[in-house]
């Protein structure tokens, strides 16, 4: 049992009103609901290396005006943890995201998406336009640009002979040196100053899962048929706003400004932020979030 | 010309002063700042010359929307005069400073927030001016009547030795050959809690803007005795709260339990806090401070 593994969840400035299991084919995933207002914002999992307490400045803030749900995605926190590159697709989460609605009767949601969340994001917004009310992205790990150079000098699944920097994203490091793995990319992760709570939240959460389903995790991420994925952007009809550190060592600004640009979305840089702004800089980045709802037709200021 | 003439180019504030000037006592000049309206007024005095005024920027903000807020660079570092002699940083210079901040801004009585050695000055001013101290907080504040040795005091300050490690470097020798290394020391010592990364480096910017040869006079400068800080304890007739971090690795917290004995008043504890708790964490402070002007008021 993984949850007897993690160690005891700090306190919260804000508890869930319900919270509940769906099971998918075998695999429960773990979802909360806060607060009450219209429209539901919808926060999705990222890649299952953290759960959904990497939202914790967001919920609190964005609970106090709107509905906000939110999933432990398959891997990590609450959920379970099936082995298997197939059980780690971006449709499995796509149909995780949407059996998560489904239960919690959201017809119609704002969907926040950070990294990997976003080819999540992406991919329900161009299939279900009626769910899907608005889209937001931040930091979004999207094939519409290259990545960073750094990061494509060594192999994932081949032994090193070397474990310095980017060396370390490899599947044989992080199963012999899974915590330092993790420290190095979260450090990476919050390159600003300042960022040792940030850094050290993460790492925990990282523990909590293995690096077994992380390295099935990654394997499947590799898979995505990611040649449509600008298609898939194309299809997509609702108002997108991404967010994107100028200073984002994971994914390049880029890919950012690529996404928005396939979605006909509005890019905001944030100057001097990595690739989290959302847990380092969250009073921006909630007020960027709250004014996008706002703003969607239909809503009345 | 200012003295603030090369310090670095100051951050953004969430609030600025609403009033702002210098008061000048025999030449030397003390610069004061004026938040808000809402009486009673809070005087906020320096705690040592190796910081300035901004050691209080988690606390302005959210004071001045309930309060009048004065604070002042303390002679030594920030917009104030930088005078020459040891005797001009005694602590009764001190206490007089804070008296004509609270004469030139109107203030005819104010609660004080006596911070680490700002507690001696507030001390003082409170003993002996006791019309115009409505109440005393009292925060990691140590005039000495523990008993209990303090941490920096484990070496001998004036002697060279061949040793700079820890506190080796509360050291005239060492101060002089490596002014910022003292001030990394110190500060990692005031901010003992994890994740202080940004108040280090804030208050380790502070304390560069005043210079270690200005640092040594106030070392020799007078200080109050034990017994004397009793005798002005035992003189206090105004509420007095004392807030102390039970980890704080530069005044003991014993001290804190002294002084609460000492003036009658109520002992606040902040488990696993160090020295600068206000810094680290301001909203309990803040709430605790608030509660606490609004039950003297």
């Amino acid at each position: 049992m993984s949850l007897l593994e993690a160690e005891r969840e700090q306190t919260r400035a804000r508890y869930p009103d319900s919270e509940g299991y769906v099971e998918r084919d075998g695999v429960r995933v773990f979802y909360e609901v806060y607060g009450q207002g219209e429209p539901t914002v919808f926060l999705l999992p990222t890649w299952s290396i953290i759960h959904s307490r990497h939202w914790k400045m967001q919920i609190p803030y964005l609970a106090r005006h709107l509905r906000v749900l939110t999933f432990d995605g398959r891997g990590n926190g609450k959920a379970d943890r099936p082995s298997g590159i197939a059980a780690y697709t971006e449709r499995e989460f796509t149909d995780d995201s949407l059996a998560v609605m489904n239960a919690t009767e959201t017809e119609s949601a704002v969907v926040v998406g950070l990294s990997c969340g976003a080819l999540w994001g992406t991919l329900l917004a161009a299939d279900h336009p009626d769910r899907i009310a608005g889209a937001v992205f931040i930091g979004p790990a999207v094939p519409l640009a290259p990545g960073h150079p750094e990061r494509n000098v060594h192999s994932f699944q081949d032994r090193l002979d070397t474990d310095e920097g980017w060396a370390k994203y490899n599947r044989h490091y992080w199963l012999e040196h899974y915590e330092e793995f993790l420290e190095y990319f979260f450090g990476r992760i919050f390159s600003e100053p300042h960022s040792t709570k940030q850094i050290e939240d993460c790492v925990g959460w990282g523990l909590e899962m293995s690096p077994e389903t992380l390295i099935d995790s990654q394997d499947a991420l590799e898979l995505c048929g990611l040649e449509r994925f600008r298609d898939v952007c194309t299809r997509v009809r609702c108002p997108v706003l991404v967010l994107h550190g100028d200073e984002d060592a994971i994914r390049p600004l880029a890919q950012g400004a690529a996404l928005a640009e396939a979605t006909g979305g509005t890019l905001v840089t944030l100057e001097g932020s990595g690739h989290c702004p959302h847990a380092r800089d969250p009073v921006k980045v909630n007020l960027l979030i709250r004014d996008f709802v706002e703003s969607l037709p239909g809503r009345t200021a | 010309m200012t003295t603030a003439v090369g310090a670095p180019a100051e951050q953004t504030r969430a609030r600025y002063p609403d009033d702002e000037g210098y008061v000048d006592r025999d030449g030397v000049r003390v610069f004061y700042e004026v938040y808000g309206q809402k009486e009673p007024t809070i005087l906020l005095p320096p705690p040592w010359a190796i910081v300035h005024s901004r050691i209080w920027k988690m606390q302005i903000p959210y004071l001045a929307r309930h309060f009048r807020v004065v604070a002042y660079d303390g002679r030594g570092n920030g917009k104030s005069d930088r005078p020459d002699t040891a005797d001009a940083y005694g602590e009764h210079e001190q206490a007089a400073d804070a008296l004509a901040v609270l004469d030139v801004t109107g203030t005819e009585q104010a609660v004080v927030v006596g911070f680490s050695w700002g507690g001696q000055w507030s001390l003082i001013l409170a003993a002996e001016h006791p019309e115009r101290v409505r109440a005393v907080c009292f925060l990691g504040a140590g005039p000495g009547l523990s008993g209990k040795a303090f941490p920096y005091e484990e070496y001998p300050f004036d002697e060279e030795l061949d040793t700079d490690e820890a506190w080796a470097k509360e050291n005239r020798h060492y101060w002089l050959r490596d002014w910022p290394g003292y001030v990394e020391w110190f500060f990692s010592q005031c901010f003992t809690e994890p994740h202080s990364t940004k108040q280090i480096e804030d208050a380790v910017g502070w304390g560069l803007e005043t210079t270690p040869e200005t640092m040594l006079l106030t070392e020799e400068a007078p200080t109050l005795e034990p017994a004397e800080a009793y005798e002005l304890c035992a003189r206090l007739t105004c509420p007095v709260l004392v807030v102390h971090g039970d980890e704080d690795g530069i005044v003991p917290y014993a001290e804190a339990v002294a002084l609460a004995e000492a003036t009658g008043g109520r002992l606040a504890t902040f488990e696993g806090s160090g020295h600068c708790l206000q810094v680290r964490d301001p909203v309990r402070f803040n709430l605790m401070l608030r509660a606490f002007v609004e039950s003297v008021a």
